[in-house]
């Protein structure tokens, strides 16, 4: 929903149902509006029955990678032999996206809820909501929640510890997030070994988004039917989804839609088209790390993770950037790049060195000294930043960089020719 | 999350941090991890809340108390961008200016910022020091451009317009 | 409990390897060098530098051969397009911010950043930004600079002092391009065993002070030999300039120290460069010595042995050979003979991370070799003994003065005051500058080669001894000091069934429970 938090005719309120209402943060608030009976339900399942449910809903993860929910707790040893571990992945930097925040924010114990259910299914003791340093609302929301629920007594024997970070978006990616989590610099580890046979201090683990989280309760309450009746399009993409609509639009917000829903749709529709007498000139779908669509391109993508694909871009985070036609495409690619420039770990050497050079060519572009031949350049560039890597960084840089000069080569050459005038100094 | 406790200038803290109440909040912090090197960033946070930065001579303390090597924890600091290496102004702004907020204009809240404190210059402390302002990535707050931290406090929504009052509030 | 063998085909080449290798271990029984920088096989894998991008058939994505274990009927190609595209991509990254240092950088000639991209490269850059990141040179301790412009981050130093040396004094510090290799400012890079960052890092970015600046790499000879430092043994590299050792490196040897030696060996090599050789045989004349030919030396050394009844014994610097020790032992096997050494001693410094290796606290290398053909540590007795003998034989020892009633032979490397008053003096050769010998303080006899030249009439020990003996025992005298190792395996218990060529460059271990002759 846009802001103040009233919702659009045409969203699925699901997750998003008490944004808005303060009240609901606090436990008995929560309680009074049904939470906590899914978990109570859960915790008296057998962990696999609980795993399956979620399987069978066709949940998956809302990170932005998008794989099976199920699936993944299924990862984790069926031998009890060592302790278990969840963390809960609440570092939400991906440019474009904030519906975590929202989530934590007004309904804390949905997540303490969703985290608790996860937790019984995969057999963890203790769980560590890692969350990003900067969201310090939402980290002294979840603190008092978290200290309400322990006195209730709802969480049974299992331990949910808030632990903060302390600024690297880097630190999203799970293998990282482990890293942080054991006292260490957040560098993603190579795979394998994988989380579930060894994360977190060495043990089982698994990590598991906020949103996807958020969502369990209400697939343990409903089931896994009503889950998968959620479905615009393709069955393999079911439930709900919050898109973080932002950049040039009129309503800026979450907006919670069932997966398949048109783009067209939830930006000309939901979040009340562009700023007055703009055009939309291209979108970037699911957070910076996917390709940039173009207009025809988006007002033909249907939102879930197929839908996507098949328009080359992906779901991702459901981060919405707008960009309509005073949007200067070469700048913000650079700053995008410059973002990923920041925030690269420094461990490969394509990401380490590639994500400043991609930034350094664009920002020697915009200053007016760009050559032909460095479109070509940054295209070989991103090849070579793409699929080579520990983690998927250095596509992230690439993915926006390569679309836009596919795209909008137009306004590069611009810069290039000198036609339009450098913004910035050389 | 108290705000950042700033020595007078010119004395020198040399005094452990980890005694008293952040010695018994450590302490606690300890219990929640099997390992004493996971409690590294919370420890952080702690010398940070304490001192308003963290010095390498608070580094070694926090090696020493974790037993870790103030060389293993100087790599840590320095990953991570929220940690202060060198003391800062008495109110430490970030703004975000990625894609997203850059589209709603977040370079003219960052001038107008640095107009109105006085500061000038990014990263650098306003000559009466109280400012220090600084560019940062995604705050995840893309919907409510353009969002800014003033020390722990996250405010949505900041414009041109609304950064004098602004200003004002924390002076 | 067996292996199971892993077949798989590398560049078209059939390998057969056990089940957890690498790829790029795997690579290597190909005859296959898959080009890396963060990998080293004495450390823990880190798969950082992408360099050792391969390609895997039937895998979605290129994969680090430094981190891909081998399956059954793998089937991988190094020079695929894909895969060499993709390392050359890595090697222009890695010269966007790398200096052109190479003419003033030590790392030249030796550089694997220089190697590769001359074999995989691109023959120009790209990279139009002119300005590079700069940072200034560090110091890191005793030994090390730091150079952060050269630093491919590949973090093989940073793994060996958390890892091997179980010391985490070295950091990565910052992100992204604005990251380099840290210390903290209180710390000094002094562990024992630091020397080793600089052999690891492939560039030119961690240098040793005493090397710096002293030879370019393609100058260098190198010999393999093993270190006088202490019992331990190391193996190692001796580089010389101009016949002159400029610098020692460790050399690999999975039994003793693996891919290490400690600071004290890489600093003991100026010794074997003294000038102030002994550099003729000299006999006594009246209150003189007159400097004369080998043969009249060896005459005069003859008829004292030959004339000497009773006691005779021999004092023996541990640094000398097995082969030395032995001759020096049978040359009096006629008399009441009694062997000593003294080594001197210090405190042991332990390579934390690696099993059995230390510098250890006898300073000496054959401690071990003198111990098993019969000399004793206990030099004060022998001291008695050589007061009163008929002949003392002193071995290269200058830092102890044997006074005697009898004849006073020296043979060695220098002369000290003490040894003025002996019967005759026999230069000999220094360790770098003959072929021989060590046991190590586990019972593993190692070779050692001759890297450079005697200097003046100086000969190996072996051989002088070797002359004497054959002109008083009526044999022939051997010509080399393998021939000498024969006749020493043959007759010594420990020693028996190794030889030169079993010995190889590896060394190997003496069957236990050999009998020291008494």
């Amino acid at each position: 929903m846009g802001y103040p938090h009233k919702p659009h005719p045409k969203e699925t309120v699901v997750l998003s149902k008490y944004f808005g209402d303060a009240e609901a943060r606090s436990y008995k608030g929560w309680v009074k509006r049904g939470g906590y009976e899914a978990l109570r339900d859960a915790l008296k399942q057998d962990p696999g029955t609980v795993t399956e449910t979620v399987k069978a809903s066709g949940l998956r993860g809302r990170g932005g990678a998008g794989f099976p929910t199920g699936l993944k707790w299924s990862f984790m040893p069926k031998e009890k032999k060592r302790a278990h571990y969840l963390c809960v992945n609440a570092d939400e930097s991906e440019p474009g996206t904030f519906k975590d925040r929202e989530i934590m924010r007004w309904t804390p114990h949905a997540l303490l809820e969703g985290t608790a259910i996860a937790a019984h299914a995969i057999r963890a003791e203790v769980a560590y909501i890692y969350i990003r340093g900067e969201f310090t609302e939402p980290f002294a929301i979840m603190e008092k929640a978290l200290a309400e629920a322990m006195t209730a007594k709802v969480f049974g024997d299992l331990k949910i510890h808030l632990h903060r970070g302390a600024g690297a978006y880097i630190c999203g990616e799970e293998t990282a997030m482990m890293n942080s989590i054991e006292g260490k610099r957040g560098n993603p580890r190579i795979k394998p070994p994988f989380p579930a046979a060894s994360g977190v201090f060495g043990m089982p683990t698994t990590i598991n988004n906020v949103e996807t989280l958020a969502a369990v309760p209400h697939i343990l309450k409903h089931g896994a039917e009503w889950h998968q009746k959620l479905c615009l399009s393709n069955p393999k993409s079911t439930g709900t989804k919050l898109f973080s609509v932002c950049g040039h639009t009129a309503r800026p917000g979450n907006y919670e839609v069932t997966m398949g829903f048109p783009l067209k749709d939830l930006l000309y529709d939901l979040a009340g088209g562009l700023p007055p007498g703009r055009t939309l000139k291209a979108c970037i779908p699911g957070g910076s790390s996917v390709p940039i669509l173009n207009r025809e391109e988006t007002e033909s993508t249907l939102l879930d993770y197929e839908g996507c694909v098949a328009k080359g871009t992906m779901l991702g985070s459901g981060g919405v950037i707008v960009f309509d036609d005073s949007a200067d495409m070469v700048y913000q690619i650079m700053r995008l790049a410059r973002f990923y420039a920041h925030e690269s770990c420094a461990q490969c050497t394509q990401c380490r060195e590639g994500t400043a050079w991609t930034t350094k060519i664009l920002e020697r572009i915009l200053a007016g000294q760009g050559k032909t031949s460095d479109l070509d350049l940054l295209l070989e560039l991103s090849e070579n930043m793409t699929g080579k890597t520990i983690c998927v960084l250095s596509d992230s840089c690439a993915a926006p960089v390569v679309s836009g000069i596919q795209k909008f080569r137009g306004e590069f050459e611009d810069y290039i020719t000198g036609k339009k005038r450098p913004v910035l100094a050389a | 999350m108290s705000g950042a406790a700033h020595p007078p200038e010119g004395t020198e803290a040399v005094q452990p941090v980890f005694v008293g109440k952040t010695l018994a909040d450590l302490e606690r912090i300890l219990t929640r991890y099997p390992t004493k090197q996971a409690a590294l960033l919370p420890a952080l946070w702690l010398v940070q809340g304490a001192r308003g930065w963290i010095s390498d001579r608070d580094v070694a303390e926090v090696a020493e108390v974790l037993g870790l090597t103030p060389a293993y924890v100087k790599g840590v600091v320095t990953f991570y961008t929220m940690y202060h290496q060198h003391p800062v102004g008495r109110h430490f702004v970030q703004v975000c200016t990625t894609s997203p907020c850059n589209l709603c204009g977040a370079e003219a809240v960052v001038q107008a910022l640095l107009e109105c404190t006085g500061a000038n210059e990014l990263g650098a402390t306003s000559p009466d020091g109280k400012w220090t302002i600084i560019e940062v990535e995604c705050l995840g707050a893309c919907g409510f451009a353009t969002p800014i931290m003033i020390d722990d406090d996250f405010i949505e929504s900041v414009t041109p317009g609304t950064v004098p009052e602004l200003v004002k509030k924390y002076l | 409990m067996a292996d199971s063998v892993i077949n798989l085909t590398i560049d078209g080449a059939p390998v057969s390897v056990p089940a957890g290798t690498l790829v790029i271990e795997a690579a290597k029984q190909a005859g296959v060098l898959v080009p890396h920088y963060c990998y080293h096989p004495g450390l823990p894998v880190a798969g950082v530098c992408r360099m050792c991008l391969v390609h895997v058939e039937k895998a979605p994505k290129l994969a680090i051969a430094c981190a891909t274990t081998v399956t059954e009927g793998m089937v991988v190609h190094t020079q695929s397009p894909d895969a060499k595209a993709a390392r050359q991509g890595v090697l222009e990254l890695l010269l966007i911010n790398h200096p052109l240092d190479c003419p003033i950088c030590d790392q030249a000639g030796e550089c694997e950043l220089q190697d590769f991209v001359f074999q995989e490269g691109r023959a120009n850059t790209r990279y139009a930004e002119y300005a590079k990141r700069f940072n200034p040179v560090e110091d890191f301790g005793p030994d090390v600079l730091y150079v952060p412009n050269r630093c491919i981050l590949c973090t093989r130093c940073v793994r060996f002092m958390e890892d091997v040396a179980l010391e985490p004094v070295l950091n990565v510090s910052e992100r992204g391009d604005r990251a380099t290799i840290g210390i903290h400012p209180d710390a000094r890079l002094d562990h024992p065993w630091a020397g080793n960052v600089v052999d690891l890092c492939p560039v030119g970015s961690l240098l040793s002070k005493d090397f710096l600046h002293k030879a370019r790499a393609w100058e260098l000879d190198k010999t393999a030999s093993v270190c006088t430092g202490c019992s331990q043994g190391c193996n190692v590299t001796l580089d010389l300039r101009d016949h002159t050792v400029v610098r020692v490196r460790p050399r690999p040897n999975l039994a003793v120290n693996r891919y290490f030696i400690c600071d004290h060996g890489r600093a003991n090599y100026r010794w074997m460069n003294r000038g102030d050789r002994i550099e003729a045989p000299l006999v006594r004349d009246g209150a003189e010595l007159r400097a004369v030919d080998w043969d009249e030396a060896l005459a005069r050394v003859q008829g004292i042995v030959r004339g000497a009844g009773g006691r005779a014994v021999t004092i023996a610097n541990p640094r000398a050979s097995t082969e030395a020790l032995y001759l020096a032992r049978r040359l009096f096997a006629r008399l009441d003979w009694t062997g000593a050494f003294q080594a001197v001693m210090g405190e042991e410094a332990a390579l934390a991370g690696v099993p059995n290796l230390a510098l250890r606290a006898e300073r000496a290398p054959n401690g071990a070799g003198a111990t098993r053909l019969g000399y004793t540590r206990d030099l004060a007795g022998a001291l008695g003994a050589a007061a009163t003998a008929a002949v003392v034989l002193v071995l290269d020892e200058t830092e102890v003065a044997v006074p005697t009633a009898g004849a006073l032979i020296y043979a060695g490397t220098v002369l000290p005051e003490s040894a003025r008053s002996a019967a005759v003096v026999l230069p000999l050769a220094n360790m770098a500058e003959e072929d021989g010998t060590y046991v190590n303080r586990d019972g593993r006899v190692q070779r050692y080669f001759q890297a450079k030249p005697t200097p003046g009439m100086a000969r190996p020990a072996w051989w002088a001894l070797g002359e004497l003996l054959a002109t008083l025992d009526g044999g022939e005298a051997p010509g080399s000091a393998a021939e000498v190792f024969e006749q020493l395996a043959a007759s010594v218990d420990g020693f028996s069934g190794l030889s030169y060529a079993t010995l190889g460059l590896a060394g190997q271990t003496m069957p236990a429970g050999a009998r020291v002759p008494t």
